[in-house]
């Protein structure tokens, strides 16, 4: 599904992507871990779209697509979504009309009739209750006066709602208490299918106590230098990072 | 520049009636005065050079008018609504339909008693501090209108003003004139639109007075849309205790266009919204000026203005709040934000206070800004396109001043015709 060879990417000259390869198919959950300033997430924005990086050589195919020649819109009709680390509010657009917007923007985009304000509903609510948020919070301007809490599980909604097939979960669980935690993992849990993928970008891995990767890889310095299984992750937290540095 | 005024002399040799043409022949003497001030007043707004180099501004019509039309297509738009309509700054009283509880009636058509009660009110102002326009439009109107709203008004349904322009009968110039009385615990709305129906460039001037007697309420809105239209609007409002007004000014197109909103706040307890949103592209230029004054104490002034401006479109907002001695425990509050969308767009922005009263609270603050990439950005992740995304954001900024017309039906028209105009914003 998602092939990334030999990527180096830089922010104003700053080099931060040293030659990645990753490979994620259908069905499978990747954890990507590192220490701060690794580059994990310039790794979900790259994929996601944003501009302000300068891809200097790799390729990026997703789906027999060269990803890195769409716009950002254009992915995520493509079925990428990306859970922000830090998601922004808008003042003055809620967040209902917003993801009505999105969903009927991404069904025009594969030729399908929009939804109608009644199955819209009919969905959203199924949705909220995954992940445990209310109507009034989607009926206030996007993200606008949410908890840290709420923001997240907001993206989880959106997540929901639009359906993706590759969703990046960027440090998804920073700035989670324990119960908003555990809401959030079971709604990624709930939305995995044989046909979707999910990259956990993260620190720690206590989100991973609650959502078993497939594949677990260790970013240091722009560069995956290990890979292996769910056990890596605990090896970790009980090692640090320094361990594999050595 | 014009210098000399002599030619419009002879318009007030015509006025008949004896206290209008001593009214106006003063006007006529404080000219150079006014013209004085039009340098500092006019500063980042060259209309009077702008439009003296393509008009004949002093030029005097005939007052005899031949009839004219206007397609039922664009009168149908307006169905089963109260309108009041002019042509050229002419009274059209039979295309008007007007509610009961309303009296509209040119000059000539009033009684004695209603004769006398215009003149108390016509242009009551210093005319030495008046506005170029201002007395040009005094000087040359051809009509002048009386609306009356009775005391206990509580229609609400809005009126529109619907001022057609018809600029290929060789009629570039018309000059729209209009005394507003709002009575005793009445409450109305009017939504106020100036349409050209051909696409010649043309020069308007309006110039609305509006008295509010105590306790009475008006909701008056303005919205302009025309880019041939090089256009002066001054509402002067003078409000009694315990009135409300709300106005709000919507700019959409325009040649060149200059706003000016000026609130006398004269007895106590009064309140006094002025709203405007500008949504410019291309060549327009939109200059807003507002001036409240608290004459008297314990009222409030609120002011928000909000603009986006795009392409090489040209912005101006001045903001002055006067509050007088006497005016104690005032609260004034005045905001101006403005979005610029390409490198050539401009916006000139000022507020100003001047406070004579020791007790009062107030406020004011101006912003310039662009659109937030991160919000463009997070809209697009979503599916949405960038001019989508632009358009929403946009949207966003002027809802703030949209929620705050009360009346429902009009919200409905001002956002659809906003919503639909930020569709071609880009960035």
């Amino acid at each position: 599904m998602l092939e990334i060879k030999n990527l180096h990417v830089s922010v104003n000259n700053n080099k931060i992507l040293k030659g990645l390869n990753l490979s994620v198919n259908k069905g499978e959950i990747h954890a990507i871990m590192g220490p701060n300033g690794s580059g994990k997430s310039t790794l979900a924005s790259i994929i996601a779209g944003r501009k302000e990086y300068e891809v200097n050589q790799g390729s990026i195919i997703y789906s027999n697509k060269k990803l890195l020649e769409l716009s950002a819109d254009e992915r995520a009709k493509q079925g990428i979504f990306l859970a922000f680390q830090y998601p922004i509010e808008i003042p003055g657009i809620s967040t209902t009309n917003f993801i009505k917007t999105a969903v009927n923007k991404i069904r025009e985009s594969k030729g399908k009739k929009p939804l109608d304000a009644v199955s819209f509903l009919k969905v959203m609510k199924e949705k909220m209750k995954i992940v445990k948020i209310n109507q009034t919070l989607l009926s206030r301007s996007i993200n606008e006066g949410f908890s840290g809490g709420e923001k997240k599980r907001n993206e989880i909604f959106q997540m929901a709602m639009l359906n993706p097939k590759l969703a990046i979960l960027d440090e998804t669980d920073s700035g989670l208490d324990i119960d908003a935690l555990k809401i959030v993992a079971k709604g990624v849990n709930k939305l995995k299918s044989k046909n979707n993928a999910t990259i956990i970008i993260t620190h720690y891995q206590r989100l991973l106590n609650y959502i078993i990767p497939d594949y677990v890889h260790v970013l240091i310095d722009g560069k995956i230098v290990k890979s292996g299984d769910k056990n890596l992750a605990q090896e970790l937290e009980k090692k640090g990072y320094d361990w594999i540095r050595a | 520049m014009i210098k000399d005024f002599t030619s419009i002399k002879k318009n007030i040799s015509k006025e008949t009636n004896s206290i209008l043409k001593t009214k106006k022949t003063k006007v006529f003497d404080s000219l150079d005065d006014v013209l004085k001030t039009y340098k500092e007043e006019y500063k980042y707004s060259p209309l009077l050079r702008k439009v003296s180099k393509k008009f004949d501004i002093l030029r005097v019509d005939s007052f005899k008018e031949k009839k004219k039309n206007i397609d039922k297509k664009i009168l149908n738009q307006y169905k089963n609504q109260y309108s009041i309509i002019t042509i050229n700054g002419l009274f059209q009283k039979n295309e008007s339909k007007i509610p009961n509880g309303i009296s509209v009636n040119t000059f000539d058509k009033l009684n004695n008693t209603d004769k006398k009660f215009f003149h108390k009110f016509f242009n009551n102002q210093d005319d030495s501090k008046s506005d170029i326009f201002t007395s040009i439009n005094t000087i040359n109107y051809k009509e002048s209108l009386l609306i009356k709203i009775d005391k206990n008004y509580s229609k609400k349904d809005h009126v529109n003003i619907l001022n057609f322009i018809i600029s290929n009968s060789g009629e570039s110039i018309n000059h729209i004139r209009k005394l507003i009385v709002s009575n005793q615990n009445s409450k109305s709305v009017f939504i106020e639109e100036f349409i050209s129906l051909d696409s010649i460039e043309n020069f308007s001037t309006s110039v609305t007075e509006i008295i509010q007697e105590e306790n009475s309420e008006i909701e008056y809105l303005n919205i302009q849309n025309d880019k041939n239209n090089f256009h002066f609007n001054s509402i002067n409002i003078s409000q009694k205790q315990n009135s409300i007004s709300n106005c709000f000014t919507f700019s959409y197109s325009g040649a060149l266009v200059r706003n000016n909103l000026n609130v006398k706040l004269k007895e106590k307890n009064c309140y006094s919204n002025m709203y405007g949103f500008y949504a410019l592209r291309e060549k327009s230029h939109v200059d807003n000026h507002t001036t409240v004054d608290h004459i008297d104490e314990n009222s409030i002034s609120n002011e928000h203005y909000k603009g986006i401006m795009d392409n090489n479109s040209n912005g101006v907002f001045n903001g002055k709040i006067f509050v007088r001695r006497k005016a104690q425990k005032t609260n004034a509050f005045q905001s101006n934000n403005n979005i610029l969308l390409s490198d050539e767009a401009k916006i000139n922005t000022k507020p100003q206070l001047e406070i004579w009263a020791d007790d009062v609270k107030c406020s004011h603050g101006c912003t310039v800004g662009q659109l937030d990439k991160e919000a463009i950005f997070y809209l697009q992740s979503r599916g949405i396109s960038k001019e989508k995304a632009i358009s929403m954001l946009l949207g966003a900024f002027s809802e703030e001043i949209i929620e705050k017309i009360e009346n429902q039906f009009i919200k409905e028209k001002i956002k659809k015709i906003t919503y639909k105009k930020l569709e071609y914003f880009t960035s």
